[in-house]
């Protein structure tokens, strides 16, 4: 068990939970057999815009994408 | 009755177009003896062009609602099947709303596109509400908004203390993973003691209650549970493996949050289609029975002025014989 550690080895690399069970559910779907892995990583796409607000003024927004290429 | 109003007003607009045509003769003789001004030669033009109109909005706002029903049928499912994730979270580790922490941050979860009804101002309201509630000399409370609609009414009065802006979400379909990204932008953008979660849950397509999901940071937790206030039972549970109660708590606070703010976007998601629904369904509604006073009219203001021709006919006939 990896997790053992005092502290996780992912945490002190900056991850959250949430990244790294979002990688631990990607390598389960990539181990899915053909018409259903196809679909599941249909289920991966990521979409959205993001801008941080300073001082009553948006900054620019940054677009986290990975619609297919 | 309106209708026909504005229908005479338009009349007499035209007047000056219809009297200087040829034939002055008549329309003077007119003019003088018989009613109002203008009353025979109504132009039936502008009702017919503002029948078509009203036709047309009609079959759009009937189509946006077919549209929405079968969007709704689809995000139902997946919302009623989401508030499984995050039911066994609030078993453990409870739901509290009136816990008073030192950073508040509340997220306003709205959609992108208009015509919904009032799902986004309800929750701009309730988060602003909150936002009164929660302010005082020494906290701070900051917005993180979710869509365009909910930022543009927070703009107006708050742009201050927005910290984060989020839109573009309902692109593809939505999913967790998605959601869980966003999630994660989140927590590594604000800091908080406390995460309140506005949006819309879905009731059924004509209901909507705007509810607040609290997430507690894994700190305030700990001090919750250890001091045995709204969150006591946590210390009946055994920690198993070789982490820390922090540690757990900080994975659990991490997974919590994101799993509360997937049900909540798709509860909100599944709630715009709902409201677009029937809102759309209303207009169409009321189209149609704008559509029928207008015929009335038209019909009424046509067989009138069929009625004043004969008239004039028959008696220029009689007076030629007579």
């Amino acid at each position: 068990m990896a997790s053992t550690a005092a502290v996780p080895f992912w945490r002190s690399a900056g991850m959250t939970y949430i990244t790294y069970s979002n990688i631990c559910a990607s390598l389960v779907r990539n181990c899915l057999k053909e018409p259903y892995k196809s679909e599941a990583i249909s289920r991966e796409k990521v979409h959205f815009a993001v801008s941080k607000w300073a001082d009553g003024k948006p900054e620019k927004p940054s677009l986290r994408s990975d619609s297919p290429e | 009755m309106a209708m026909a109003a504005t229908v005479r007003r338009e009349g007499r607009r035209l007047l000056p177009i219809i009297s200087s045509s040829p034939n002055p003769s008549r329309s003077a003789l007119i003019s003088d003896e018989l009613g109002p001004q203008g009353a025979r030669s109504i132009s039936t033009q502008i009702v017919r062009n503002r029948m078509k109109s009203v036709k047309n909005i009609q079959k759009i706002t009937k189509a946006m609602k077919m549209v929405a029903a079968s969007k709704l049928r689809a995000i139902q499912v997946r919302a009623e099947n989401s508030r499984g994730l995050w039911q066994p979270f609030t078993a453990l580790l409870g739901d509290a709303p009136s816990i008073d922490v030192k950073k508040n941050v509340i997220v306003t979860i709205s959609s992108d596109k208009g015509l919904c009804g009032g799902i986004n101002s309800t929750s701009v309201k309730i988060s602003k509400g909150f936002y009164k509630l929660n302010s005082g000399p020494d906290k701070e409370t900051k917005y993180v908004v979710l869509g365009e609609k909910a930022k543009a009414q927070l703009v107006r009065d708050s742009k201050k203390n927005i910290d984060l802006c989020i839109t573009e979400l309902q692109k593809n379909p939505l999913n967790y993973t998605q959601v869980a990204v966003l999630a994660d932008e989140i927590l590594k953008n604000v800091e908080f003691d406390a995460l309140r979660i506005v949006f819309n849950k879905f009731q059924s397509v004509v209901s909507f209650i705007p509810t607040l999901s609290t997430i507690l940071s894994p700190e305030v937790v700990e001090r919750e549970s250890e001091s045995g206030g709204k969150l006591g039972d946590l210390d009946s549970y055994e920690i198993e493996g070789g982490e820390t109660k922090a540690e757990i708590l900080q994975n659990l606070a991490e997974f919590q949050f994101s799993c509360v703010m997937f049900n909540a976007i798709l509860e909100n998601a599944c709630s715009e289609q709902g409201a677009r629904m029937s809102a759309m369904d209303s207009s169409s509604r009321n189209a149609g029975e704008m559509l029928d006073r207008l015929t009335l009219t038209y019909n009424r203001t046509r067989q009138a002025s069929i009625t004043t021709e004969l008239i004039e006919i028959i008696s220029g006939a009689s007076a030629l014989t007579g």
